[in-house]
């Protein structure tokens, strides 16, 4: 019997992978030849929709400082979010625990929350100064919120009736936290993770925009001002992948450690 | 031998025990001057209609809730004591299992509150898990298996620091009659073989009749005990005892019992 089921369940797996992947990429495919034609064919100026091969040859011409633009860019959004989510985690307990804390930091929280990222960017950047350090504070403001906010939801979620076999069993309150609490607001942890990881690289871009020398941002603006549109394309393009990279690392990480969760069920 | 009675040493002694608490600026008298005696090794039924207080009797007993008045002793020690040396047992009417752990993890999470060595606390709860009917089973998630069989988990997680006594809360209500046919069974066989006092409560008098040697039937506002049914029908008991006229004639008396409670009410 179970030498019958394996390789059965391997096909199925790399037949729900094809059922994923297969239907993305021949409409890319099929939206790569019509852009490339229309470009083409109705003389589209590039200033105004660059095809798809002077975008390429632009990531081939500058290749290698497009790189070094969005290693600066990830190693900014990957610092901020790494900050802003630790900080946001030591919030989200604190609230979690204190009604009283909760209370009376969460309406300012909200508030600040409100606070669109390009008018507190320059300020910040004033305070953090003109280096690397004050785009990953920008970043780290922004991907702070919402794991502050599903932390303490999480932590506070749990099943009461739990909370009662765990008190008979006289586990103490550290106990009650990492074996109880803490794994069942992993759920909760990731999606503010998930959060996070997006916002971090909105809040890195958005930094540069208001000052930078280097980065994808710095080279949007550049490409801007000088209308080189296929660069800009490009850094965009790369931005985005930089997000969509981010945010499968942050779900592959949900996969191996909250495999136990509902929502992680195959559908349909 | 389930039922061994040495008067002298009683497993529960509750002495006007009174529950007061406030609902919406309302004295709510949730017990009032409970007496109650469980004799060691034997098993007790609480059975009355919703608010009787039944299951906050229960709470008191687990060290769940603080009586504001009387005295409560679970083998001669408060129940603060007997919980903190992990000699309480308790079941919930739902399993409350951990879902993120395998059923074996979750069997053996008192102890592993506890400290007890891995070794140790494994060997007990492979144990365990064959006294529930759960072998084969250790690495299953608690969501891939029935209600019945999540039940039977929490009853072993219950019962793995071998404690004195086994407070049940309504353990079976959510369960199809035939699973809990089965699991009454089960319990009456881990009642036999382990000697351990329980104390179940319960809204069925024919469950309280088919289990208990005695059946405490509780009435409302004020919570309070105003029957003790003594069943000292012959153990071991099966599903066809409920076919005896004994039976019979205890399922009424309760029943009588209940109804004089809720026109009370």
């Amino acid at each position: 019997m179970a030498d019958t089921v394996t390789p059965q369940n391997s096909r199925s797996t790399a037949k729900r992978v094809m059922d994923n992947v297969g239907p993305p990429l021949v409409v890319l495919t099929v939206m790569l030849i019509v852009w490339e034609a229309a470009c083409r064919w109705l003389d589209i100026a590039v200033y105004i929709l660059p095809a798809p091969s002077d975008v390429f040859s632009a990531f081939a011409k500058h290749g290698g400082t497009l790189l070094y633009h969005t290693g600066i860019t990830s190693m900014e959004a990957v610092s901020g979010f790494v900050i802003g989510s630790a900080l946001g985690a030591i919030l989200g307990t604190m609230f979690a625990y204190s009604r009283f804390l909760a209370r009376g930091f969460l309406p300012f929280i909200i508030a600040a929350n409100t606070i669109p990222v390009v008018a507190i960017a320059p300020i910040i950047i004033i305070w953090f100064g003109h280096g690397i350090t004050s785009k990953i504070a920008v970043t780290a403001f922004l991907s702070f919120f919402p794991l502050a906010l599903n932390m303490m939801k999480g932590l506070q979620s749990y099943d009461r009736v739990v909370m009662d076999v765990f008190y008979i069993a006289g586990a103490s309150p550290m106990q009650r936290f990492f074996k109880m609490r803490l794994p069942n607001a992993l759920p909760y942890v990731f999606v503010g993770l998930k959060l996070n990881v997006t916002f971090s690289v909105i809040g890195a871009i958005v930094a540069e925009f208001v000052q930078a020398d280097r980065g994808l941002g710095f080279v949007i603006m550049t490409a801007y001002r000088s209308m080189g549109m296929p660069r800009l394309w490009a850094a965009m393009l790369l931005s985005a992948l930089l997000g969509i990279v981010f945010f499968l690392i942050i779900a592959l990480l949900e996969r191996i450690f909250v495999p136990w969760h509902a929502s992680m069920d195959e559908r349909d | 031998m389930g039922s061994t009675v040495v008067m002298d040493d009683p497993a529960v002694q509750v002495e006007k025990l009174t529950l007061i608490y406030e609902s919406n600026n309302q004295r709510v008298e949730a017990l009032h001057n409970v007496d109650l005696t469980v004799d060691k090794g034997s098993f007790v039924s609480l059975i009355g209609p919703s608010g009787c207080g039944k299951s906050t009797l229960l709470r008191v007993l687990g060290d769940l809730l603080t009586p504001t008045s009387g005295q409560v002793l679970i083998n001669r020690k408060t129940p603060r004591e007997e919980r903190l040396e992990r000699r309480i047992g308790f079941v919930f009417q739902e399993p409350a299992l951990l879902e993120w752990r395998s059923i074996l993890a979750n069997v053996m999470l008192p102890l592993e509150l506890r400290g007890t060595p891995r070794e140790e606390r494994e060997t007990r709860a492979h144990e365990l898990m064959k006294i529930v009917g759960l072998t084969g089973f250790e690495n299953a998630y608690p969501r891939q298996l029935s209600g019945g069989m999540r039940q039977r988990a929490a009853i072993a997680r219950a019962l793995s620091t071998r404690p004195d006594i086994l407070l049940m809360d309504e353990p079976f209500g959510a369960l199809d009659q035939i699973t809990r046919d089965r699991l009454n069974m089960e319990l009456l066989q881990i009642h036999e073989v382990t000697g351990i006092t329980v104390v179940l409560v319960t809204h069925s008098i024919r469950e309280a009749v088919l289990l208990s040697d005695r059946i405490m039937v509780m009435s409302p506002r004020p919570g309070r005990i105003s029957r003790i049914i003594t069943n000292d029908t012959p153990r071991p008991r099966t599903l066809e005892s409920r076919n005896s006229e004994a039976f019979d004639a205890l399922v009424r008396e309760g029943n009588r019992e209940l109804e004089k409670g809720c026109a009370d009410g």
